[in-house]
Order: structure tokens, then sequence, then C-alpha cells
């Protein structure tokens, strides 16, 4: 593991010395069960990033430029994340209750935890702690050094989203309570409750905003600096039930998805010169035998450095789209489940799809198994043309 | 009759059907109306130019031409003045010119609606080119209020002006999506599918149907009568899709009980969420549950994730598990502390039970 690069500011150096302590020892702590794997006691074999050829490129690839992870969720994928200044580590939380930390350099998981109940969302805090929440309604902060999980604070229904961000250094939960609640992860403890329309399904830290979906097609757009009121206060542009919502890295405006293929580009600014950029398009539709199947949008990703995106719908696709000039950028093959949750990496270079049943449809036949794919994909998949 | 032929036709333009006394000044409204770019405001001299133009210079995609009538925003066609305009358009526009207007009908409704004119013996050929039927001169010249941006950009955009050409308008937002390489949320003027030759045409809309068009639009304008129609599945549509109910108030009540039944068992309290439309004329099939609640709150409700929260599971219960265990979970439900946490998200499915 790549524990160099831990911004000095995140860990302590008595957090890194009780890491390779931990790591080392295969200590297991009782707090949670967890999994060590072996390989973790060779910790000091495994190369610096970039690595000499990782195992995938050697073949086991589905294709050449894309790999599945070993050892994925066994139910449902809720959600994936890169951590923070590094492209090689993944948090997964999933349906099977577990939270899991994977190296997708070396192919293999590090670590996992558990909540007595599906878990909904995760985030990473710094290199070295996670948060996640879930059915259980708990919001638990996990150190890896330590490998022990602590119950941050409860919301009185389950927690769907669960956000960090970086400039205001809170982590941010949403939950089916109709709450936002902001958590210091210094302390950590919970630092206000903030209520919302309707029940949150989604969540996007902008900078030092936060724009939340909720149930009853609404968007809020907060200010975490000053939770005192709701900056803006909108309804959603799209008819249908809101699914995912993801702010450009510009800091500009947002993406959203609903249910009903289609999504929709907005902007912040209030002006109306600016808000006569705004466009939804149809997306993740498929035409068969004379009807037209319409995929909800679960998942939308955006790219660091380019202000591009993808998305992911029920359909199995995905698309990278370039929402400035309105182009599709590219489409991937089909996934073998609908995509779940989909991340880019910090570097821009893979993108880590996440693919699941998700209940969409009532009969359920032979469900393809959930799977991680981890995608490098290249500047002309994901840059805009121009 | 013959003396009448005779007459000279003033110039019009083919795109908003405007009378003009002199083709400079037609042109001159062409250019200002019709061929101006919206984002420089250059007045180009044809629809084709506006559209290289735009390509070229700005790398957007006009997929119509602005303040165009529906069906006459073509961009490929290249008119300046009176020249280019189809031949059969200016045969139309003779004809209507020369008829009393009582026998006119005003296209205000649905450009998808059938062709409406009855005096349309003849004029099957104008359909070759996929274009609707020239407008009556009782309809107002413009079909948008001059100076609107040629891409509505929002929901606030000018759906309320362009009542007459809703159908167009699909869903107000989608307006510049073109350029995604994928249907543009608004169907560009589709072309309607007379055979040359065709019977003799289907009977006229009476004109209460502009109220209630066959083709219910989307859009917020349209929206209260349309939610209405939720309740039926797609099914009904295949068999009803071109008149969709003219009084969905009424049938509503009718179909949402009848249709939504079959496909769910559990009955909740939730909203049931509205038949999408379908813009291509195709069956839409929405591939989400009927409740509107999201995919996550309906499976936190089946049985093997409930079990996980009542039976106390601890982590290593994981999805397989659980499966097994379905019959405990309704005894479950008044355990001590199952209420609490249940109490949270029960609520979503029972409406109305909030603590």
């Amino acid at each position: 593991m790549d524990w160099n690069q831990i911004p000095a500011t995140l860990a302590t150096k008595d957090s890194l010395e009780s890491l390779k302590c931990s790591l080392n020892n295969g200590t297991v702590l009782p707090t949670v069960s967890f999994i060590v794997p072996h390989h973790l006691n060779a910790t000091a074999q495994i190369p610096q990033h970039p690595p000499q050829p990782p195992a995938w490129k050697a073949g086991m690839a589905e294709t050449p430029n894309e790999f599945k992870l070993k050892n994925p969720p066994t139910d449902g994928i809720s959600a994936a994340k890169f951590g923070p200044n590094s492209s090689q580590f993944l948090l997964v939380s999933s349906w099977d209750t577990s939270v899991r930390l994977y190296d997708v350099v070396a192919n293999n998981m590090r670590l996992s935890y558990h909540h007595p109940a599906p878990v909904l969302d995760c985030c990473f805090h710094d290199a070295v702690h996670a948060y996640s929440g879930g059915l259980d309604n708990t919001v638990m902060m996990f150190d890896f050094n330590t490998n022990s999980g602590t119950t941050v604070g409860t919301h009185d229904a389950a927690v769907r989203c669960v956000e960090y961000c970086p400039s205001v250094n809170v982590v941010i939960t949403g939950s089916w309570d109709s709450t936002v609640k902001l958590w210091d992860p210094r302390t950590p403890c919970g630092a206000g409750s903030f209520s919302q329309p309707d029940k949150v399904y989604t969540m996007s830290v902008c900078g030092d905003r936060l724009v939340v979906g909720t149930a009853g097609r609404r968007i809020l757009v907060w200010d975490l600096r000053n939770m005192g009121y709701v900056q803006q206060r909108r309804e959603s542009s799209l008819k249908y039930q809101t699914r995912c919502i993801r702010c450009f890295p510009n800091k500009q405006g947002y993406v959203l998805s609903s249910i009903e293929g289609r999504v929709a580009v907005e902007y912040l600014d209030p002006s109306p010169e600016v808000q006569k950029k705004k466009y939804a398009f149809k997306c993740h539709r498929i035409k068969e035998n004379g009807v037209e199947s319409i995929y909800p949008v679960n998942a939308i990703a955006f790219h660091t450095n380019h202000n591009t995106f993808a998305s992911g719908g029920s359909d199995g696709f995905v698309n990278i789209w370039d929402g400035f000039n309105k182009k599709r950028l590219c489409q991937f093959h089909r996934y073998p489940n609908g995509i779940s949750s989909l991340a880019f990496s910090n570097d821009g270079q893979a993108l880590a799809i996440a693919t699941s049943y998700m209940y969409e449809a009532d009969e359920i036949k032979d469900i393809p198994e959930d799977a991680i794919y981890i995608r490098n994909v290249s500047d002309q998949e994901t840059k805009p043309k121009s | 009759m013959g003396r009448k032929k005779k007459k000279q036709l003033k110039p019009w333009c083919w795109y908003c059907n405007r009378e003009f006394d002199d083709e400079k000044i037609l042109i001159q409204h062409q250019k200002a109306k019709h061929f101006k770019c919206h984002i420089c405001h250059k007045k180009l001299y044809t629809g084709p130019g506006l559209s290289i133009h735009c390509m070229q210079v700005h790398k957007d995609k006009i997929d119509k031409i602005p303040n165009a009538l529906p069906g006459r925003n073509n961009v490929e066609i290249e008119i300046y003045g009176m020249e280019g305009i189809p031949d059969g358009d200016i045969k139309d526009h003779e004809k209507q010119k020369q008829e009393p207007p009582s026998k006119r009908l005003r296209e205000d409704d649905d450009d998808n609606d059938d062709e409406e004119d009855s005096n349309q013996g003849n004029n099957n050929q104008f359909n070759n080119y996929g274009m609707p039927p020239p407008m009556g001169p009782g309809m107002p010249p413009f079909g948008m209020p001059p100076g609107m941006p040629p891409m509505p950009p929002g929901p606030m955009g000018p759906m309320g002006p362009m009542g007459p050409m809703g159908p167009m308008g699909h869903m107000p937002p989608m307006g510049p999506m073109g350029p995604m390489g994928m249907p543009p949320g608004m169907p560009p003027m589709p072309p309607r599918n007379f055979m040359p030759g065709n019977g003799p045409p289907p009977p006229m809309h009476p004109p209460m149907s502009s109220s209630a068009p066959p083709k219910p639009l989307f859009p917020s304008a349209a929206q209260s009568s349309v939610a209405n129609t939720s309740g039926q599945s797609y099914k009904s549509s295949t068999i009803n899709s071109q008149a969709k109910p003219t009084f969905p108030s009424a049938a509503a009540s009718a179909t949402n009980t009848s249709s939504s039944s079959p496909s769910r068992a559990t009955i909740t309290g939730a909203p049931q969420i509205k038949k999408p439309e379908s813009s291509s004329g195709l069956t839409s099939k929405l591939m989400h549950p009927d409740e509107d609640i999201s995919l996550e709150e309906r499976r936190a409700t089946l049985p093997k994730y409930k079990q996980m929260l009542s039976g106390g599971g601890g982590g290593g219960a994981g999805g397989g598990g659980a499966g097994s265990m379905r019959g405990g979970s309704s005894t479950a439900m008044g355990g001590m502390n199952d209420n609490n946490q249940w109490g949270g998200f029960r609520p979503q499915m029972q409406q109305g039970n909030h603590y």
C-alpha cells in the first residue's frame, strides 16, 4: 500500500507507526468484524505506484483496457469511490453490509468492515479514514490504521448519502429522515442537523457548496460555511424522480439524472444569462422490437481535469459526455448488469464501474454477479474534442 | 375563377407565412427574424448559412430556424426571399389565399395531428417533403414571439407562448440536445407519413381539440391534464397511443385502479410514477417500479434486508444467508429495538406515519 503518499497533515507519525504495526502483525482488533488478507503481511514488497505491469495486464483482463476486481461484494454495490490524492484505493459499499477497500493497482482487497445492515454509501475522509452509512441508520467512521470502526452518530432513518467536503473539512450525510447532518472529522462528532423538504436521495459537494436532491424532485443548494439558510431552492428540471446529482469540478454547476433516461446540465449562478445555458438530454434508452425501454440513470462521475462526465444507467451502458459542448465522447460496451456507481480516479486515468442488479423489475431471473470493473480510459475518451 | 388566379400574390415568408408588400422587405424580415445568429446576432443570408455559421463559429448546432412555424423550421432548405420555396408550398399558399377564410382551419395545437385541410385532394405531393400542411392565413403570423431565442433554454423557456407549437417541445429543457448525437427532445418536425396519393384526408378535428391535443404535451403547460394518465400502463398506450384520453381526469380514476394493480402486489402509499411520453412514436417502457420511491427504498423493504435489521444479524450475514429467513420478518417488526429502527424508514412506505 502506498502509504508514503499519505499527506503529512492527514496521517501523523504515530498513526503511520500504528499502521505499520497493524499491518506487519496482522493485528485484529475486535471492534468490528473485518478481514485482513494474507498479503498484507507482505506490505513491504508491494511496489510503489506505478508498479511494474500489474497482474491484469498479464492476461487476466476481460478487454485489454479493463479488468474486474477480485473479491467483489456479494450483493448489490451501492457506491464506489476513489481515495484522495491517489488512484490506487477504491472504497466500495454494498448491500451485503460490507465496506471494502480495494487496491486497484494490485487488484486485491485490502480490508473490509461491516455494518449490521446494507450500506448505501461511503466516502473517504482522508487516505486512512472512511465514513459509511446505510439501512442501520448509523454513520460509521473506520480507521484503516487501527482497523477499528466508530459509530459517529445516527439518523432517524437510513443514511442514503455520505460525502466529504475537503474545503470545509466536514463529512456530510443525507438520510431518508429528511435531514442532512454534518460531522466534524476531527472529533468526530455531530456538527449540526439540517432539515430538508423530503427524503434525501442524492448529494454532491461543489467547493463550499452542497447540492442536495430529495424525493419530490426538489433540489437544494446549501453553503457549507453557513448552513443557517438554504442558498437556493429549486425544482428539478426533469419530470421524474431524481436519481443522481454530481457537481462539475470547476464548480459552475451540476449534472442531474432521473429515473427516466434523462440527464440535465444545470448551472449554479442564478443570473438569467447563465441559466440560459442549462439543458437536458435523453440517454440510456434502448429501442428494441418497437418498444423503447427507458432506464434510470443511476450514476454520474466527473473527470476531474476535463470536466467531462460519465453516466451509467440500468441499461448497463456507460457513456462519457462533454457537458459544455453537448457532445457524447464515447460509449463503452454493455455491462452484464445495470450500472450502480461510477468513479473516476483522481488522475482521470481510470474509471471504476460498479454493476449490480438494482431491483428495477419485479421478476428476477438469473442475476449476473455483482462486479466492479476498473477501466483505463484515454484522453480520447474523456477529453473534449475541440 | 380564372380571373382570380391571375391576381398577383404578395411576397410571403415561407418560414412564418407572413406577407410583405415588397420582396426587399421580405428579405430584410428573413434576415432579422429567421437568419440571425442567436449568439452573435450576425445576420446570415439563408437557413443553411445560419446553420453552418453556428456550427463553425460557435460550435453550436441549430436544429431549427428561429421564429419559424412548425414544419417550416428546416435548416437545410435554402430559401432567400421567395426563392427556393418548394413548389408544393407555393401552390398551397396560392390556394389558401384564394379560399374564403371560413374554410380554413387553424392548426393551432398539434403538428403530429393528421392533415387537416379538407380541400387537399391534390396536396399530397407536398408530403414528399415531409412538410406539414401550410398555415392558413388565419394563423397568427408568428408562432412564437419575435426575438425568442431559437432554443428554449430551459423549463422556464418559451413554453407558454409556444402553446400552438406544443408538441414540438416534448420537454422544454431538451431543446439543444441534438448535438449530443441523440434524438433531440423535440422531434424536428417529424415528417408525416403521408404516402402520395393517400386516401381521403382524415376527419377534421373540431376546434375544441386545441385545448386537449390528442397527444398531450409532456411539459408543464399540459402537465396538469397529463399527469392523470400516470395510472395507465404502457400496455394501454400501445392500444391507445394515438388518442390518449381527452378527459384524463375522468379516465384516470378508472385506469389507476385497473392497470396498476396487476404489476404490483404490495400496496404502498407511495405515489405512482407517471407513464413516460414517447416522442418517437414507439411504445415506451420505464424500467422502474411503479411507485415513486427510490429503488433503494423499495429494495430495503425486501424480507432479506428487513431480517438483517430486526434479527441483529451481525456483519457476517451477507446477502446469501439472509434470504432463507424470510418468514421471520413480520414477527420481528414488534421487537423493541426494531421499532426504532423501522420507525425511521417505514414512513416512506406508509405515508403519514411520521413520528
